[in-house]
């Protein structure tokens, strides 16, 4: 490729010796079509990083310059007792609760649909398809105000139909059920459409074998199905992980939080900290979003290391 | 000639084949349960959005009598109407005009910057080339969250508070996109831009009349991917915009809901919700399509 680059090249350039300029040429024959990105990716993608690890370690209003102070911001979260060590914890566990019921169900409610969607003989798939893929181009507000009316506790649609007075989004475990129904409402189409083009890509001769052999549809299902589709699976998995570390609007829009504070995840206090209507603390919010950040880094190293290992 | 190829085919595949065949044709008791699943399921997932149609329908008086049905009794358009007049304390058709620009020019923007960088790192050559684009997509894949915070500051520093390009410009930034490109732009025979280069092609003659029709398709994915993104983009308007005139429906939505409780409310509140979940339903219905297959596209790849 180099050489036939340079032939064109030299067409411009008089002298036979290298100069900087020749060198430079393909770099700068290539820069107007990197640059648009390159340049905005810089601005709001690398200077962003660097600026974000420095404040962390810093206090800072947002407005004036930050000021140094070391592991001060760490050293606060993970002291017991103080402000911030409580808020951070007490956030942290119900992201993890969120994480850990939100994930499987986001994984295996799909799976099994794409299972059935894939039978032999089935009509309809598309459309059926389609209606569980809708919600998830629902923006979280607005899905979270659909179903914030159906759980209404005075004119919802599921206390007045089943004349129940349930106080769906002020008492626990409703409040949590709720921020899971929306969220496995939303969140199940992407992952349907991509298991159901991977099912469709498993050899059906090993089907074919499998039942020859005798095994039944549970077993057909753990050992072919599932690893056939591993790859899917696991970038799904990861992908659906990080997200629900990134929860946010469920839980804002159906709870706020509530109630007493207990659906009150890390990004609330993250952007109430670094945004709020009084002074702001965004180097102590920094901090605990570079400890959100480590736990994402590290299940994206993860599913680098697994990828490449399978290539 | 049929008597060939019967005997041509393997023994093991002839009886099962025939088995299949004939499960199509019957419907087995298990179809009918798989039916029953799926359909009540869709009837659980499509319900909500009917409901809240229905309920934006309802006038006040039928909230305060306290009945409860689920279709309005009597189907009126008041809290359409009050929307429309209470634009100023409610600016929902603001909202999603900003909601439309913003995503609008994301998606056209994105195009136009992916295609062009795609270019770039597929098919110009220079020293470090791969290296370079390797790196970015590493970087690509630090946390967002941390990036929040001084993203508001350059944005703030920008003048962009409260401003479309808040909302615009750093999601053009995206390097998964790129990749996309770059991977489907693999698959176009280098021969032709050789060949158009020998006639003397400039590299933008080549970028312009043969990669950009042969890259269609997956444009069209990241054009929608970029449009759907940008308008349900929640966070990050919430944190950019606080004049209630120029923010998009998202962060609409939110203090609307927040300010909007009790019966009263409770019609127009729905109004609004249906008004912001229109313009995405209508893309998909339009452009299905492409939605179910840009997923394939981007799980694929990366997966």
């Amino acid at each position: 490729m180099g050489i036939i680059n340079e032939s064109v090249t030299a067409d411009h350039v008089a002298g036979k010796r290298k100069t900087l300029d020749e060198r430079l040429h393909p770099f700068m024959h290539a820069f107007p079509y990197i640059a648009p990105h390159l340049i905005i990716f810089a601005v709001f993608g690398i200077i962003p990083i660097v600026f974000g690890l420095y404040i962390s370690f810093t206090r800072w209003n947002l407005i004036g310059s930050p000021k140094w102070a070391g592991l001060d911001n760490f050293r606060l979260i993970m002291t017991p007792g103080t402000y911030f060590n409580k808020v951070f914890f007490k956030d942290l566990w119900n992201t993890l609760l969120f994480v850990v019921i939100n994930v499987p169900l986001c994984i295996v409610v799909p799976l099994l649909l794409a299972v059935l969607l894939n039978k032999k003989g089935l009509k309809g798939a598309g459309l059926f398809q389609a209606i569980l893929y809708i919600p998830g181009l629902i923006s979280v507000a607005a899905g979270a105000l659909v179903w914030k009316m159906v759980f209404n506790s005075q004119y919802g649609m599921i206390n007045t139909t089943f004349h129940l007075q349930v106080n769906w989004l002020g008492e626990q475990p409703w409040a949590w059920i709720t921020i899971f129904v929306l969220s496995l409402w939303a969140g199940i189409g992407g992952n349907l459409v991509i298991y159901r083009s991977a099912l469709s890509g498993v050899d059906q001769n090993l089907y074919e074998a499998a039942q020859v052999d005798g095994a039944g549809p549970v077993r057909i299902f753990f050992s072919i199905t599932l690893p056939e589709i591993r790859l899917p699976l696991f970038y799904t998995t990861i992908m659906t992980t990080v997200g629900a570390f990134n929860v946010w609007g469920q839980p804002l829009m159906m709870t706020n939080g509530g109630p007493a504070q207990s659906t009150q995840v890390l990004l609330m206090d993250i952007k109430n900290l670094a945004f709020p209507a009084g002074p702001s603390a965004a180097g102590m919010a920094s901090a605990m979003a570079l400890l959100l950040g480590i736990i994402l880094m590290i299940l994206s190293i993860i599913q680098i290391v697994f990828m490449n290992k399978e290539d | 000639m049929s008597a060939t190829t019967s005997s041509a085919r393997p023994q093991v595949a002839s009886p099962t084949a025939g088995v299949s065949e004939n499960k199509a044709r019957v419907v087995t008791p298990s179809l009918i349960a798989v039916y029953a699943i799926l359909v009540v399921l869709c009837i659980v997932w499509i319900v909500p959005v009917i409901y809240t149609i229905s309920t934006s329908f309802k006038s006040v008086q039928e909230f305060m009598t306290g009945a409860f049905n689920f279709f309005p009794a009597k189907w009126v358009g008041d809290n359409y109407m009050r929307l429309l007049e209470s634009s100023a304390s409610y600016p929902v058709f603001s909202w999603l005009k900003n909601s439309l620009i913003i995503s609008i020019i994301s998606a056209f923007l994105s195009v136009c910057v992916v295609a062009l960088a795609g270019f770039g790192y597929s098919r110009l050559e220079f020293k470090g080339r791969d290296t370079l684009f390797f790196v970015l997509l590493l970087i690509s894949m630090f946390p967002t969250v941390v990036n929040i915070i001084p993203q508001y500051r350059i944005v703030a520093t920008l003048g962009w508070v409260n401003s479309y390009w808040a909302c615009i410009i750093p999601g053009l930034g995206n390097v998964a996109n790129i990749f996309l490109v770059r991977n489907f732009m693999k698959g176009i025979p280098k021969e032709l831009d050789e060949a158009a280069k020998i006639d003397g092609a400039s590299d933008f003659r080549i970028f312009r009349s043969i990669i950009l029709p042969a890259i269609r398709p997956i444009l069209i994915v990241i054009f929608l991917f970029s449009f759907t993104g940008a308008w349900n983009d929640f966070l990050w308007p919430t944190i950019v915009f606080n004049d209630i005139n120029k923010m998009p429906v998202t962060a609409g939505l939110q203090l609307l809901s927040s300010q909007m409780q009790g019966y009263s409310n409770m019609g127009t509140l729905m109004a609004s919700t249906c008004l912001a979940i229109i313009p995405t339903l209508l893309l998909f219905l339009f452009a299905q399509k492409y939605f179910l297959q840009s997923l394939n596209i981007t799980s694929g790849l990366k997966g």
